[in-house]
């Protein structure tokens, strides 16, 4: 509710801007799953009850109750797995790719979508190092991008690096619980 | 009416079209920005704000995984622009007053016209309507049925062309009709 009242509050006074492509998909994929040739698409339809549990861990439901994952494999090893993850802010939406090595840790972060006026914050917080706070990552773990540029980089930055944060949240939840858990 | 854009001094004339170019340059930059990120056509208007909202399927009872091959190309296809209720929500609180005040502008700009009454009625209420029929099809093309995408459609030109209207009447009166030139 106080997020309701907040997010209003800042409409209020603020326009959003337009979504910019940030990194291509298939650039971001290419990245992330570096060296795979071929690609499969694992959508999680989440049952009442799991979209629940999500929801209790990190405040945050799929779009469509369905989870997306992307797995790269060359030959028949596996690569690693993918995620594309939407914020919503109060100046717009951004997008952010999460990769996951086969061990289950992260690979890399980007940041592919962004709004006109977040572009400029997000390029900063890249350029202070934001994606190398995320390496090595596993579920479970808390991701403290914003903490590690406050005072390196720009207030904006920072509360994008905030934002980043709750996207990885989300991705290390939701690969966590249900990428490898739930057979097909 | 002592209010006669007409009759006005040419400084007063030359605000108004200055306030209608600036509007009319916004409109034009709108109506890019509406190509760009949701089209003209019923469909696509549906298919930016009804998005997958309408067609959403039953939670299954149990969670299921669907498995499918992906080539590079379908990472690549271009995604449908959607607004979903949040940013809907955002769009009505700050768009809807905008509009407001862009309708009493032009109203403004309609009192000082030649015009019948009940002409210059019809153009305010349509001035105010139009925005009013853009959110209304929004809301209901999310809520109700993608069918309403037609009244965003609708409710977009009008906007234009109420526009376009009282811009014309206000250049010609002001700048071409004779007791304008005489002012």
């Amino acid at each position: 509710m106080t997020w309701l009242i907040r997010a209003a509050a800042i409409a209020a006074v603020l326009h959003i801007t337009p979504a910019v492509v940030l990194v291509k998909r298939p650039d971001a994929v290419q990245a992330l799953l570096p060296g795979a040739d071929a690609y499969f698409a694992r959508e999680v339809h989440l049952s009442d009850v799991d979209a629940h549990r999500l929801h209790e861990v990190v405040d945050w439901s799929p779009e469509d109750g369905v989870l997306a994952f992307y797995t790269g494999k060359t030959g028949s090893t596996v690569v690693g797995a993918l995620e594309f993850v939407r914020v919503d802010t109060p100046h717009g939406p951004i997008e952010v790719a999460v990769g996951f090595t086969p061990a289950g840790r992260i690979r890399g972060v980007i940041v592919t979508k962004a709004t006109v006026e977040m572009k400029p914050w997000v390029l900063e917080a890249v350029a202070g190092g934001l994606p190398e706070r995320y390496r090595d990552l596993k579920p479970g773990d808390a991701p403290a991008g914003a903490a590690a540029l406050a005072g390196k980089t720009g207030n904006l930055a920072v509360y994008i690096a905030g934002e980043v944060d709750k996207g990885v949240t989300r991705a290390l939840a939701a690969y966590g619980a249900f990428y490898n858990h739930v057979r097909a | 009416m002592l209010y006669e854009l007409r009759r006005m001094e040419a400084p007063i004339k030359w605000l108004v079209t200055c306030l209608l170019a600036t509007l009319g340059l916004s409109y034009v930059f709108g109506a890019l920005m509406v190509s760009l990120y949701a089209g003209f056509t019923p469909a696509r208007v549906a298919a930016t704000y009804a998005g997958p909202e309408m067609s959403m399927p039953m939670p299954p009872e149990s969670t299921m995984v669907v498995n499918r091959p992906m080539s590079m190309a379908d990472f690549a296809q271009p995604e449908v622009h959607t607004v979903d209720t949040n940013l809907l929500i955002q769009d009505t609180h700050v768009h809807v007053p905008m509009y407001g005040v862009i309708a009493a502008a032009l109203g403004v700009v309609v009192l000082g016209l030649s015009l019948r009454r009940r002409w210059a009625l019809g153009l305010i209420t349509l001035l105010f309507a139009a925005p009013w029929l853009d959110f209304a099809g929004m809301w209901l093309t999310k809520f109700v049925s993608p069918r309403f995408a037609v009244l965003t459609l609708l409710g977009g030109w009008a906007m234009g062309g109420a526009y376009f209207i009282v811009t014309a009447l206000a250049v010609y009166q002001m700048w071409w009709s004779p007791k304008g030139v005489a002012a």
